[in-house]
């Protein structure tokens, strides 16, 4: 079996950090080797030393037996060795056509060949199976999902023999997840090595074939079947052993803290009406663009309903922001960079912004702010819990970590989450979990919407799945299967999803 | 092919990064330059740049820009910009000038018809701006023709006369009678000076120590984030512009007082300098970093670079090229994530 | 939530309409034609029509509004002269200004350009277009620019002031001369004739000029101009001021800093204020004055061009190529007599 990548002994040194400490890494022709770690075990590092990005400090990067130049991302990108990253690097005005082949496009000089860039274009989206996205439509109003498959044909136009992929199914839901899986297995059936990143174990097992563990910049597994079970990954991961990724289902009260009824905007949100309890968390499962989201938006008064009410503990709420802040409703957008979190401010700052009230009369008492926050961060374990680390240092976990914080100082009484563990690591995964059960135990009402129906099914009271804009079906927590809310959350007709939504 | 910065790289040298201290570190480059431009000062003209008297007339002269570019602290600390300043500074003082009257000796009336008049053109923009969906730049830069042309009509083009707003007394203005504001001291130190610093000094509280400052901030870092957060953003976004016509009444007044006359054309790109000092100084034209100190160290620069090319009798070529290259000087030394 | 969105587009909507208006509009003129006109010197009625168009920069100096005045003012003594005004809101408008006055195609154009230099080109333009050009005050730099031209002497004005300064100071002394906008010829020739006369009348370099910055036309830069200066000089016996207007933000320093007593100023331009001030006495000792009816001569000039006629006193009778305006020195001696022409 030919080797693609070796890896031997990576060491990458920053100042002040030793990012990698000696990784090993295989991967073979036609296989997919999925990385694995939590967040700060190097696996970023690792990637952009393999792609040239970044000059290791020492060790062995082979490609192909040969040895890659090093700090060369054009040098690497010609031999063969492509990178998806997760914030895909895709310019939104561009075309289709223009994007694969930016930098590199087809020319009868000084002139750009057009029609053979058109004609190319189609051939690698076909080759992926979706030759369906029009090559000259602009990228910018592609789906995130056909996105990603433009630049996964982007690295196809270099000739790739290994394929990077950071994340991909983060912006992904279960149909699209599915389809990208078949454009992998087209891959690595011509001989492409594809090395896959993901949190998510359920998709390692379902891809991978084998798995790399890194955890404090060192290997600590090598090679491992992709049928490992979960509770070994994890401690290779995390290096103890994690008892549950899930805490005990929350059971509900009688009391009703949020009611929605009848709510309706249209294209997004069909009329839907749903309740939410002390003590419960109620899930919204569904499709990308079954209006999860914009029925959030429209509970915490972001947009207006044409049509309907919200009600806390009774009374209706306003629609706007700062209405539903001070009846006790909470959002935790779904992007939390450029929603929630102000990045060039400190901890506290972002911690404090909804309840400054709290710590002033005429003037705020800056001492009690950072204690505060402190505090509260504190209670959630944040890494680090210093009250003036820049926000935009922390990782994804530790991020909403801050996010919620803000919530709990403000004292809510209904949270709203919005994909609150995406772009978070194993181990904060679980700590969330904990939290927002902790949430219900103490009277909270939460409800979440995730894409990873895994999730949805371990930690949600009840599930509730919206398709189109309406609520097709509510399944109570404990009997739920990932199989059936996927069932409710297809439309009938099954037809692929990206083509239908691409302009 | 890079990504931005996503995980952490936790250790020693990036928690110094880390901690809030961009800003600081500007702040202290633009002293520094301050600094150097006293000393060099100084040097070349030993016997009069260097002393009590310079000083206090450079501060004076600071006076009517440093109140203008305390407000535009502001409405850039939003995102915005608010290129209107020098010509309501303009406005302002005709209207007040008019309001007095050929015999009128009345400097409350005065100070009441300015400020009220500028205030009242801020709103202008605020509403436009935050309620019309104007854009800033486009908005701001209508009320600039429109404000030098209320200038220019409302006496018809002529500059109206102050000099009888002395309190009474030629030469001696009786204090606060418009004219001391010009001339007037208080232990030594001009009574303008006074008027800026204690707008400065507020605008530091303002910004840094109250909910209101922070919400500005805000807005101008994240306008998405801020809304969900709960920040009444279209509030807050009208209050800066208001606040910028209020503080240029307060900069008419003081202009006026020393000019002894309110002159339709005065005020010509004063809002150039305000903005130079404000982005100088560190607070970023994107929003969601400002500060006061900064702002003043840019309003300290500017006064002495003028004093001294003045003082050194550079010729207006020279004199133009030398302050350009400082202010590139002193955006340079801005730290990369800080300039833009 | 409506009504405040109502109410900001209302505000937007009007400040952008004003805007619109203001900003770059043109302030046009036209004297309708009465039967009764008298026949002002320099050619009779011929029964013939002329249309002539003006341009001026942005009137934001009371020398050029008395200049817009004066023009409207001739040609209203003409009722054979169909007039238009157009006032520019900066350089580059005025060009395009200009522009648009060409495709009228009037009989005559009258330019006082912001910039000389920056609108020869669009003068040359409406030479060749065959329409004959005036050019008032700043001079265009091409020849071929212009059919005629009416200046004040700038450069006299120099040389009259450096005389007077001169004979107050009897050659010693230090001056101090704050100038108007840098870089255009108006400025370049009241700098060179004063500094020329002042190397000839005192050879012995008695007097200094310590300190030479521009002003801008401009009151408040004049203040803070001159307080800098008092800074930097100690000792100042006489202020050489390009322009009346800015001089006033000049004398305003220097009365703040106590020191009217040391020195005496001039000024260029003849306004009221300052013939005012001078026949008080004092500070403010002489002005040049620089007479914006010159743009009265100009148009009457435009006119006699357009008929096709010349001055009567020429012999043939035609129009001169160029008509230098005297400057004259006022002072409390003759301020009575020069009052009349001030200009506000």
């Amino acid at each position: 079996m030919t080797k693609v990548l070796e890896v031997r002994n990576l060491v990458k040194e920053f100042p002040g950090v030793k990012a990698l400490q000696g990784v090993d890494l295989d991967v073979h022709a036609a296989e997919v080797h999925c990385l694995l770690g939590p967040n700060g075990a190097g696996k970023s590092t690792l990637i952009k030393c393999v792609s040239g990005a970044v000059e290791p400090t020492s060790g062995e990067i082979l490609f192909l037996g040969e040895p890659l130049p090093h700090g060369d991302p054009a040098g690497s990108l010609k031999r063969g060795v492509a990178t998806i990253y997760q914030e895909l690097d895709l310019v939104p005005d561009l075309s289709v056509a223009e994007s694969i082949f930016l930098a590199h496009e087809p020319r009868r000089w000084p002139l750009l060949d057009l029609d053979k860039m058109y004609r190319e274009s189609s051939a690698l989206l076909a080759r992926l199976g979706h030759d369906s996205i029009p090559v000259r439509a602009k990228v910018g109003r592609l789906r995130p999902a056909a996105q990603q498959i433009v630049s996964i044909a982007r690295a196809l136009s270099g000739n790739v023999r290994l394929l990077i992929m950071d994340e991909p199914s983060a912006i992904l839901d279960e149909a699209e997840i599915s389809t990208l899986f078949d454009v992998v297995r087209r891959l690595t059936g011509e001989g492409v090595g594809v090395v896959y990143i993901s949190h998510r174990l359920d998709e390692i097992r379902r891809i991978g074939d084998r798995v790399t563990v890194l955890a404090d910049g060192r290997t600590t597994a090598s090679g491992l079947p992709a049928t490992t079970p979960t509770d070994q990954l994890v401690e290779f991961m995390v290096g103890r052993k994690v008892d549950q990724l899930y805490p005990d289902r929350p059971v509900g009260t009688d009391r009703v803290l949020l009611e929605v009824r009848d709510v309706k905007r249209l294209p997004a949100v069909r009329g839907v009406s749903l309740q939410v309890h002390a003590g419960e968390v109620v899930g919204l499962g569904g499709l990308v663009g079954s209006g999860r989201t914009e029925l959030l938006h429209l509970i915490y008064g972001l947009d207006h309903p044409e049509e309907g009410e919200v009600m806390v503990e009774g009374k209706p709420l306003r629609s706007t922001p700062r209405h539903a802040i001070s009846q006790g409703l909470g959002l935790a957008p779904e992007d939390r960079k450029s929603q929630a979190l102000l990045l060039d401010w400190s901890t506290t700052k972002n911690v404090t912004i909804t309840d400054l009230n709290r710590f002033s009369r005429v003037l705020l008492d800056v001492r009690k702010e950072r204690e505060r926050a402190r505090e509260q961060l504190r209670a959630l374990n944040t890494v680090p819990d210093d009250p003036d680390r820049v926000v935009r240092l922390l990782s994804g976990g530790n991020q909403q970590k801050v996010v919620l914080a803000r919530w709990l100082l403000h004292e809510c009484r209904v949270l709203l989450l919005d994909e609150p563990t995406r772009g978070v690591d194993i181990a904060t995964k679980a700590e969330i979990y904990r939290i927002i059960a902790d949430l219900a135990k103490s009277g909270f009402g939460v409800l979440v919407v995730s894409s990873e129906l895994e999730e949805l099914v371990h930690i949600c009271t009840r599930i509730l799945v919206m398709r189109e804009g309406e609520i097709v079906a509510e399944v109570d927590g404990s009997d739920a299967t990932e199989r059936e809310l996927l069932r409710h959350a297809v439309a009938p007709t099954d037809a692929p999803v990206l083509a239908e939504e691409v302009v | 092919m890079t990504t931005p910065a996503q995980t952490s790289e936790p250790g020693r040298g990036a928690a110094f990064a880390g901690r809030v201290k961009a800003l600081e570190l500007q702040e202290y480059a633009l002293a520094i330059v301050v600094v150097l431009l006293f000393v060099v000062g100084a040097i070349l003209k030993p016997d009069t740049f260097p002393t009590v008297d310079n000083v206090r007339n450079m501060l004076t002269q600071a006076s009517v820009v440093g109140v203008l570019a305390i407000g535009m602290t502001f409405v850039i600390a939003t995102a915005g910009i608010d290129l209107s300043v020098g010509s309501i500074v303009a406005a302002a003082g005709v209207f007040g000038g008019i309001l007095v009257g050929d015999n009128g000796t009345s400097t409350l009336l005065f100070i009441a018809g300015a400020v009220g008049f500028a205030l009242l053109l801020g709103t202008v923009n605020a509403t436009a701006i935050a309620y019309g969906r104007v854009v800033p730049f486009i908005a701001t830069l209508a009320m600039f023709s429109i404000a030098r042309g209320l200038a220019l009509l409302l006496n018809d083009q002529l500059p109206v006369s102050l000099l009888d707003l002395n309190g009474g007394s030629f030469g001696n203005p009786r204090v606060f009678s418009l004219l001391w504001f010009g001339n007037g001291r208080v232990f030594g130190i001009p009574a303008s000076v006074y008027v800026f610093i204690a707008i400065a000094i507020a605008g530091w509280i303002v910004l840094n120590r109250t909910r209101y400052g922070r919400y500005v901030v805000a807005v101008g870092g994240n306008r998405e984030a801020a809304r969900i957060a709960g920040v009444p953003v279209r509030r807050i976004i009208f209050s800066v512009y208001v606040l910028s016509g209020l503080l240029a009444g307060v900069a008419t007044v003081l202009l006026c007082a020393r000019l002894g006359s309110a002159s339709p054309v005065s005020g010509n790109l004063y809002e150039l300098d305000a903005i130079g000092a404000v982005v100088i100084g560190g607070t970023s034209l994107a929003g969601g970093r400002a500060t006061i100190v900064g702002t003043f160290l840019g309003v300290l620069t500017f006064a002495l670079i003028f004093s001294l090319m003045t003082q050194l009798n550079l010729s207006t070529e020279v004199q133009q090229v030398t302050k350009g290259l400082i202010v590139l000087g002193a955006v340079l030394l801005q730290r990369p994530e800080a300039r833009y | 939530m409506s009504r405040k969105r109502l109410l900001g587009s209302i505000a937007a909507l009007s400040l952008l309409a004003i805007g619109v208006a203001a900003c770059g509009g043109t302030k046009t003129v036209t004297k309708t034609v009465t039967v009764n006109g008298n026949a002002a010197a320099g050619g009779g009625s011929t029964g013939k029509t002329v249309s002539i168009i003006a341009s001026v920069p942005p009137t934001d100096h009371g020398w050029l509004g008395a200049i817009s005045k004066d023009a409207k003012a001739a040609a209203a003594q003409h009722p054979d002269v169909k007039f238009e005004l157009l006032q520019a809101a900066d350089s580059d408008s005025q060009a395009q200004q200009i522009e648009q006055a060409i495709a009228k195609k009037p009989d005559a154009l009258v330019v006082l350009p912001q910039d000389g230099a920056a609108l020869t080109p669009v003068a040359q333009k409406a030479e060749r277009a065959g329409i004959p050009v005036i050019n008032i005050d700043r001079l265009f730099t091409a020849p071929d620019a212009a059919t005629a031209t009416v200046l004040g002497d700038n450069y006299q004005i120099g040389v009259l002031a450096a005389n007077y300064i001169a004979d107050q100071l009897k050659c010693t002394g230090n001056v101090v001369e704050i100038q108007g906008l840098a870089g255009i010829s108006v400025t370049t020739d009241r700098s060179k004739g004063f500094a020329d006369t002042l190397k000839k009348k005192c050879p012995g370099g008695g007097i200094k000029i310590v300190a030479q910055q521009p002003g801008d036309f401009n009151p408040d830069k004049g203040l803070t101009v001159m307080e800098n200066i008092l800074q930097a000089q100690k000792k100042i016996d006489a202020v050489y001021t390009h322009d009346d207007d800015m001089a006033q933000g000049v004398v305003q320093a220097i009365r703040n800093a106590n020191r009217a007593d040391e020195m005496f100023l001039t000024g260029v331009g003849g306004s009221s204020d300052a013939m005012k001030q001078i026949k008080e006495g004092g500070l403010y000792r002489a002005t040049f004055l620089y007479n914006p009816n010159m743009a009265g001569t100009a148009v009457n000039m435009a006119r006699l061009i357009a008929l096709g006629q010349g001055f009567g006193e020429l012999v043939p009778p035609e129009v001169p190529r160029q008509v230098v305006v005297p400057a004259a020195v006022v002072t409390k001696a003759n301020v009575d007599k020069y009052e009349k022409y001030a200009f506000n």
